[in-house]
């Protein structure tokens, strides 16, 4: 199971069929930079990074961050779906070691 | 011409130092194929960046439809929130595609590419990004149609003092 | 001559020097006499502790990535009883010839002051120029002599007794060939000066910063899982097979509510002021036997947990007992007393009517009286860590250039105790977030 206990999302209390919804999801990951040696060359080593992104709403990618190093230590996402129909909100974050965390929002509508 | 050569020289042996680590990393560790996708954060000049990204394609003026929200003064480098609105129906017919993030100043000037569906109901990204300085900020927008437009903005980097 | 005037002369110069002694620096310096001696209970980097090199030099022992120098000025610690650095008259040295270009690299070095920490210049490349002292930019055109901008920089006590600007000759900050050259650059500053192309380069025009959003917002402040994260400290068992939910039922949350709008205080079982970080120290260990070691991520995280519990409610910390009164009394002679080879007090930099409101840097210098302590501990965005207010007062010795005490140390605890003073009333929000 995809490491959730990083992963906090924000969503507003109560969503009404069509809305524009936005959303807020942060995840706590060291983003390494990278780091250099005395002559200033970059240091070769996996750097161990979010690089993607994705959001999928039920069942459908409907947006992805390709991210470099230049994204915050614990970074934090913001975008937004139509809200068509109840149903899950899945983001997920893939980093460059294989690490994998994710956090699903149950969409009602209120 | 010689500085032109040296510098494309420099760039390339950047760019395949970078590719190498990452490279490295994707294979090597077996991440997921979504995880492995193109490399697009290098190492190089903002220049090199734009011109990876974008080739000779026009950039037009995007101060009419590309509302960002980036702090004039940064107080420190390490988390700076940005976010991007683009003025667009987002349906199939018309929608904005990539939005795609670059600081003129960081060594590894690509920040981040935002991919949008029609699904997303706006055009619009928020994230917390890194700033090596003060320099240009830009947010460059792909419509579904490959028009790029562009708004870039100065952000001061505030260097941490006495009191930290 | 009458021997009468002569003995009576004697007697007065000897009740006039005993008099001169009562009214010094010590006349009014708090009771110290019944602060406990303490045994720190912190990790290994935040004891202020020292190693001896081989070659005899001592290093800190300090958090990774600071300043590890062994500052030879005086500190917080109650029975440091060394006086601050002597005021000293100079002369400016004949046979130098100031340099403007050098002077000006000096007034920019990051290694010196800066200068323009205080000071603003002209300049488009002056970023960021704060504005706790006066604009330097026509200095030039006020004729001073070379001599007396040569003290003002050496030691300007000797023209403003009480000022906050340190004396960088005296502490050898600066050498007198570098403060040649300065006077020398200082004097090429004439008017008229160039109207502000932006705004944000003077002090005197610059935006205030944004600050970092909902401190209490989980997608916002890292900070807030980590308090989320010693929720699971709370029911676990520790060594002693006691869990903290053992005596306090229920969550973190309604078992202690309220707690902690009353700490810093002074707790009689161990005769000195507490934090909730203090107290976990000697706390975890006697009850679920837990370390909970100062600074250490449990220390913190539990911290947060705790504090966050009463957010919203208003501090109220006892200013009324004997000891509270004693301590505060000592708390607030601290935050006055100069330290540090910069020879400021905290005063100098958080108060209005010193530095407080205006830019030090790039850096906005916050009022103690508006409360400083209630969103402890926080998120610093630029370390990613969580700081608790201990951390804060050690990390300004680097800059101040004096050693730092134990993060558990009585006096310490005081100074926060004092500062919190000024929080009461006010309601907490923990964790907070800053830059």
């Amino acid at each position: 199971m995809a490491d959730s206990d990083k992963v906090r999302l924000r969503l507003p209390s109560t969503i009404k069929s069509g809305d524009i919804v936005q959303v807020r999801a942060l995840v706590l990951h060291p983003m390494e930079r990278v780091e250099r040696d005395a002559q200033g060359r970059i240091i070769q080593k996996n750097y161990n990074y979010v690089n993607k992104v994705i959001v999928t709403y039920l069942g459908k990618t409907i947006l992805t961050f390709d991210t470099s190093q230049g994204v915050a230590e614990n970074p934090f996402f913001s975008f937004t779906f139509r809200a068509t129909a109840p149903g899950p909100l899945k983001v997920e974050f893939l980093d460059t070691t294989g690490g994998r965390f994710e956090r699903t929002a149950d969409i009602k509508f209120s | 011409m010689t500085d032109d050569c040296q510098v494309t020289r420099r760039t390339a042996l950047g760019a395949l130092g970078a590719l190498g680590v990452v490279a490295a990393g994707g294979f090597v560790m077996g991440t997921p194929a979504t995880a492995r996708a193109q490399v697009l954060g290098l190492n190089e000049s903002v220049q090199d960046t734009m011109k990876r990204l974008f080739g000779d394609r026009p950039i037009r003026d995007g101060e009419a439809l590309v509302k960002v929200d980036f702090p004039p003064i940064a107080e420190n480098g390490s988390v700076v929130p940005i976010s991007v609105t683009v003025d667009s129906p987002m349906t199939p017919a018309s929608y904005v595609k990539n939005i795609y993030i670059v600081a003129d100043k960081n060594r590894i000037p690509f920040v981040t590419r935002v991919t949008l569906a029609p699904e997303a109901g706006r055009a619009f990204m928020g994230a917390n990004i890194r700033l090596g300085e003060t320099g240009d900020l830009r947010a460059i927008v792909e419509q579904s149609d490959g028009t790029l437009l562009a708004v870039k903005r100065e952000v001061k980097v505030t260097v941490g003092g006495c009191g930290g | 001559m009458s021997r009468r005037p002569a003995r009576r002369a004697a007697r007065w110069a000897a009740l006039v020097a005993l008099c001169a002694a009562c009214a010094g620096p010590t006349a009014n310096a708090p009771d110290t006499a019944s602060v406990p001696v303490w045994t720190s209970r912190a990790t290994p980097e935040a004891r202020g502790e020292f190693q001896v090199q081989p070659d005899g030099k001592r290093m800190a022992v300090r958090y990774r990535g600071w300043s590890t120098r062994d500052f030879n000025f005086r500190t917080y610690a109650y029975d440091d009883k060394r006086p601050e650095p002597a005021v000293q008259t100079v002369t400016m040295p004949a046979g130098v010839t100031g340099n403007p270009r050098l002077g000006h690299a000096l007034f920019l070095s990051r290694a010196k002051g800066p200068c323009t920490g205080c000071h603003l210049i002209p300049g488009d490349d002056v970023w960021p120029a704060g504005n706790v002292g006066p604009d330097q930019s026509t200095i030039g055109d006020r004729k001073l002599t070379d001599q007396y901008l040569y003290q003002v920089i050496w030691d300007p006590r000797v023209f403003f007794p009480n000022t906050s600007m340190p004396p960088w000759g005296t502490v050898g900050v600066l050498s007198p060939e570098e403060v040649v050259h300065l006077v020398a650059y200082l004097q090429t500053l004439k008017g008229p000066v160039p109207p502000e192309k932006d705004p944000d380069r003077s002090p005197f025009t610059r935006r205030k910063p944004a600050g970092f959003g909902d401190n209490l917002d989980p997608t916002n402040n890292p900070a807030m899982l980590l308090a989320d994260s010693a929720e699971a400290r709370w029911t676990a068992k520790g060594p002693a097979g006691k869990a903290c939910a053992d005596c306090h039922e229920g969550g973190a949350a309604s078992a202690l509510k309220g707690v902690a709008t009353r700490y810093p205080k002074f707790v009689k079982g161990y005769r000195r002021v507490m934090s909730i970080e203090d107290f976990l120290t000697v706390h975890g260990p006697e009850t679920t036997g837990r370390p909970l070691l100062a600074e250490s991520n449990d220390n913190l995280n539990l911290s947060m947990l705790i504090r966050r519990a009463s957010n919203g409610m208003p501090m109220s910390v006892d200013t009324e007992s004997l000891e509270a009164r004693a301590a505060i009394a000592r708390g607030k002679a601290t935050f006055g007393r100069r330290v540090g080879e910069r020879n400021h007090a905290c005063a100098d930099c958080h108060t209005v009517e010193r530095g407080a409101n205006k830019f030090l840097g790039g850096r906005l210098l916050a009022d103690v009286t508006t409360g400083l302590t209630r969103h402890f501990p926080l998120w610093r965005t630029d370390r990613s860590e969580v700081w608790d207010m201990r951390k804060r007062f050690q990390w300004c010795m680097t800059p101040l250039g004096m050693n730092m005490l134990a993060a558990d140390s009585v006096e310490y605890a005081e100074l926060e105790l004092y500062l919190a003073t000024f929080d009461n009333g006010k309601p907490l929000s923990v964790p907070g977030i800053r830059h």
